[in-house]
């Protein structure tokens, strides 16, 4: 039978689709984990703007990379190099601005220049020599921290008045008393890191939803062997998405920067796993063409609420973090297979 | 009549064999034009070389009286020539409306105009006379659906020849119907349509004209009203008298026990209610065209792929655990078609290659001395000749028909009652062919029974001592006895579907 479907398309039809099924289960557990803290640890102001608010900028620089790294995983691809290369943005800063007394924003903009090239690099390296990424990008890794190490094996504080008021600069919301802004006790407050993180989102979601670049991502992870003969460019698409990443990497660096202002060559070790994880919660698959960055953007305060949920319970071990997450991941990815395999197996026409 | 496509005189040269050699083949606007050969015949090297992706040695190729030379398949497609593959070549992850347009989007402002898109899909889809909801996922949808949206995409790129390479292979029968009434609306919009098929019926349904190919030459254009099934079938096959064999048949005592008896094995979309039973010591060819259900039914019987019906009894014990691991404990062993991708290891030595199956029977807890391995495979590298310095030799480095010796071992060193060979004499010289020939014949005679899949009738005929003849997934005929010089054309008969079933 070949005329089953109805043509018309509700809206309820079209909200319901399919295809955004893995992210609004991160939404439904986000929504669940946050009502259980709510309701359990409401009292000591969890459910306040200002804890909410808090999940944002503890996390932005993970959610700055996760949105490189999503697109580089609906590619069908992984990058393990991250957390390195952004670490290695904190080191150029620190090292260049402390001891070289360079300008920050050349220190920053240098990383860009080495993280995107990196990324351009493995990109080719991906797919041009067909090294599987996850090989490709482990090397990367190792390159960028060895990098960190011969630049300096200690820590280095950045004592910068321009990184200090970029650090310090926030978006504040007070009580409003009797017409009047109270000053004193500010309700919550939104840095620049957090701007950063949600502008790549927004910027992401813009790539991935709106360009045909990013539609060709979408399909070189459906099916690269049809994404090329479907004629579509896809070395171009996939280098870029990894110098894309590279960019992510570095601007992530720069929010860790600003979060605790110094640059350590062994920073954010095994960071990269946080973002992958944090993505594949957020429902990209792991095997590449779904995944959107909303649903990235979830999937970062949903790995960011446990850590806060473990400091407002106080008594557990912030070990219990890492069992937490790993089972999140492991319901979401056992989500995945349940979801792919069902719609392979109820082909309805 | 003027052409829209024109080939003249292709040639092209593989590493070792000429694949195409002078072939002329031409296509009108608005004609069905079947391109037709047995496998190796040049048929997708031709396609291949229409497409941009082979380099063709010599020849010319018109579009419309121009000459062109495709460089890539996006260079064809530009040019209006557009291919749908057998296998879907889409996206499952993107929508029905979005694998139409990807590369290509209406734009609006910078961005994607999705609705151009969903609004565009749709018309094209209701044009096949498709009702979908063109935003769903293609996984959603039937391999059917799935196909006519290639052919949508490859239609709304402005395509003058639209190839299609199998593309009924995986439909059911109104699937096909529904493709057909496609082709018919596309032929009418002046389209050129190739169409590669193994269905013959289908050519005699569709086509206006055909061409046969075989071994890279040029066999015969024909007007379809020119030319009978048999005819067809005749010039696909062609035949080989240079061959020099001088084989015996294997000799069935009267009252040989029943080594294996299948019946009524089945399948949906691969075969159709097969029974057969093989005597200890005899050997069955499998007869027909490729994709008539041969080679599933071989797989069925050693449960590569799992029947859903029927049953398997081997020397009296029905099978029930079904999987090849079981089979190999129940003495069965299975060449497999393909030699590289499912026989051979090839960076694993000759000796490693041949202990494989043994090591699999005995299990892992069992294994087989280094100095056992040794002697096992010199001992068949001797017995097989097969040339090679040594044992340690990697497979991959050996010629086709020594790599089909040294699975033939493998088999050999399980001490099998049942041999199922699927095309083991494919892609290797006539003289390893008469070899291996005769060493299927030599186990028979001591007392294994062997079934034959192949698509030369020649070899089957001359080797087996029963023929059994699919055709479509079915059990078309079956022929004993002792075979003459008409044999040949019974078979082709039956596997023409004009013969009547023995």
């Amino acid at each position: 039978m070949l005329n089953t479907q109805p043509k018309r398309r509700s809206l309820l039809s079209r909200i319901l689709n399919p295809k955004y099924i893995m992210v609004y289960s991160t939404i439904a557990v986000f929504l669940i984990i946050y009502i259980v803290g709510a309701i359990a640890y409401g009292g000591k102001g969890f459910t306040t703007l200002r804890t909410f608010l808090l999940l944002f900028s503890d996390n932005a620089y993970i959610g700055i990379s996760a949105v490189g790294m999503t697109m580089v995983l609906i590619t069908g691809g992984i990058d393990l190099s991250v957390a390195a290369v952004a670490s290695l943005t904190g080191m150029f800063i620190a090292y260049g601005n402390s001891i070289l007394g360079i300008d920050p924003f050349i220190c920053i903009a240098f990383s860009i220049v080495v993280g995107v090239g990196l990324g351009l690099l493995m990109g080719a390296t991906i797919h041009y020599l067909n090294v599987p990424p996850f090989i490709t990008t482990l090397t990367g890794m190792f390159l960028a921290r060895g990098v960190c190490s011969l630049i300096s094996r200690e820590s280095i504080a950045i004592t910068n008045e321009a990184i200090d008021a970029l650090a310090g600069w926030k978006i504040t919301f007070y009580h409003l008393v009797d017409g009047q802004w109270e000053k004193i006790k500010p309700v919550a407050t939104i840095n620049f890191s957090v701007l950063l993180f949600l502008a790549m989102i927004v910027i992401g979601a813009i790539i991935m939803q709106k360009t045909r670049f990013g539609r060709n991502v979408y399909a070189i992870g459906g099916n690269e062997q049809s994404a090329k003969l479907m004629g579509l460019p896809v070395a171009r698409t996939k280098v870029l998405v990894y110098g894309f990443n590279g960019l992510c990497s570095v601007l992530a660096g720069v929010a860790y920067v600003l979060y605790v202002k110094s640059g350590w060559n062994l920073a954010l070790q095994g960071g990269e796993l946080d973002v992958i994880s944090a993505t594949v919660i957020g429902g990209t698959l792991l095997t590449g063409g779904v995944g959107y960055m909303f649903g990235t953007l979830f999937g970062v305060l949903l790995k960011g609420t446990i850590p806060a949920l473990i400091t407002f319970n106080g008594t557990l071990s912030s070990w219990w973090g890492k069992i937490a997450t790993g089972a999140l991941l492991l319901l979401f990815i056992l989500l995945q297979r349940a979801v792919v395999s069902g719609s392979e197996r109820k082909k309805k026409v | 009549m003027s052409e829209l496509l024109e080939m003249r005189g292709i040639e092209i040269q593989f590493p070792g064999v000429k694949a195409l050699d002078g072939v002329d083949f031409t296509l009108r606007a608005g004609e069905v034009h079947a391109l037709l050969g047995e496998n190796g015949a040049g048929k997708s090297t031709l396609i291949k070389c229409l497409t941009g992706v082979n380099k063709m040695d010599a020849g010319e190729i018109r579009l419309e009286g121009k000459p062109i030379r495709p460089t890539s398949p996006q260079a064809a497609i530009e040019m209006g020539i557009s291919t749908v593959f057998q296998e879907i070549n889409l996206c499952p992850n993107l929508t029905v409306a979005e694998n139409i347009f990807v590369g290509r989007q209406p734009m609006k402002h910078h961005q994607i105009n999705w609705k151009e898109i969903n609004r565009r899909a749709n018309e094209l889809m209701e044009r096949f006379n498709v009702h979908i909801d063109v935003t769903r996922p293609l996984s959603y949808y039937s391999t059917a659906i799935q196909q006519m949206v290639s052919i949508a995409r490859a239609v709304d790129i402005d395509a003058k020849v639209l190839i299609l390479d199998e593309p009924t292979s995986s439909l059911d029968e109104n699937e096909v119907k529904q493709l057909f009434a496609v082709m018919r609306s596309l032929k009418e919009q002046g389209i050129g349509i190739i169409f590669i098929t193994h269905f013959l019926d289908q050519v005699f349904e569709m086509s206006d004209r055909l061409t046969i190919l075989r071994n890279g030459h040029l066999v015969g254009v024909y007007d379809i009203h020119e030319i009978t099934k048999l005819e067809l079938v005749t010039e696909m096959i062609g035949k080989d008298m240079n061959e020099i064999f001088n084989l015996k048949r294997a000799t069935v005592a009267e009252d040989a026990p029943i080594m294996l008896k299948a019946e009524h094995l089945g399948a949906p979309g691969k075969v159709d209610d097969v029974s057969l039973h093989i005597k200890k010591g005899e050997m069955i060819g499998f007869a027909g065209l490729l994709g008539s259900g041969r080679t599933e039914t071989a797989e069925m019987i050693f449960c590569v792929a799992r029947p859903t019906k029927g049953t398997v009894e081997m020397n009296g014990e029905q099978l029930k655990a079904r999987n090849p691991l079981d089979s190999i404990n129940h003495k069965m062993a299975f060449c497999p078609e393909d030699r590289k991708r499912d026989g051979i290891i090839g960076d694993l030595s000759i000796r490693e290659n041949i202990i494989l199956a043994m090591q699999a029977k005995r299990g892992f807890l069992h294994p087989i001395s280094r100095k056992e391995q040794g002697e096992i495979a010199d001992k068949y590298i001797k017995m097989l000749s097969i040339a090679t310095p040594d044992a340690e030799k990697k497979i991959g480095e050996l010629s086709g028909g020594n790599q089909q010796k040294v699975i033939l071992a493998r088999w050999m060193a399980t001490q099998p009652d049942l041999l199922i060979l699927d095309e083991p004499t494919r892609g290797i010289d006539v003289g390893a062919k008469a070899e291996i020939q005769r060493l299927m014949l030599e186990m028979c005679n001591n007392g294994v029974s062997v079934i034959f899949i192949s698509s030369e009738l020649e070899e089957v005929i001359r080797c087996s001592n029963r023929i059994l003849i699919m055709r479509d997934g079915k059990k078309a005929g079956e022929l004993g006895g002792e075979f003459g010089t008409n044999t040949q054309s019974e078979i082709l008969k039956i596997i023409a579907g004009e013969g009547a079933s023995a």
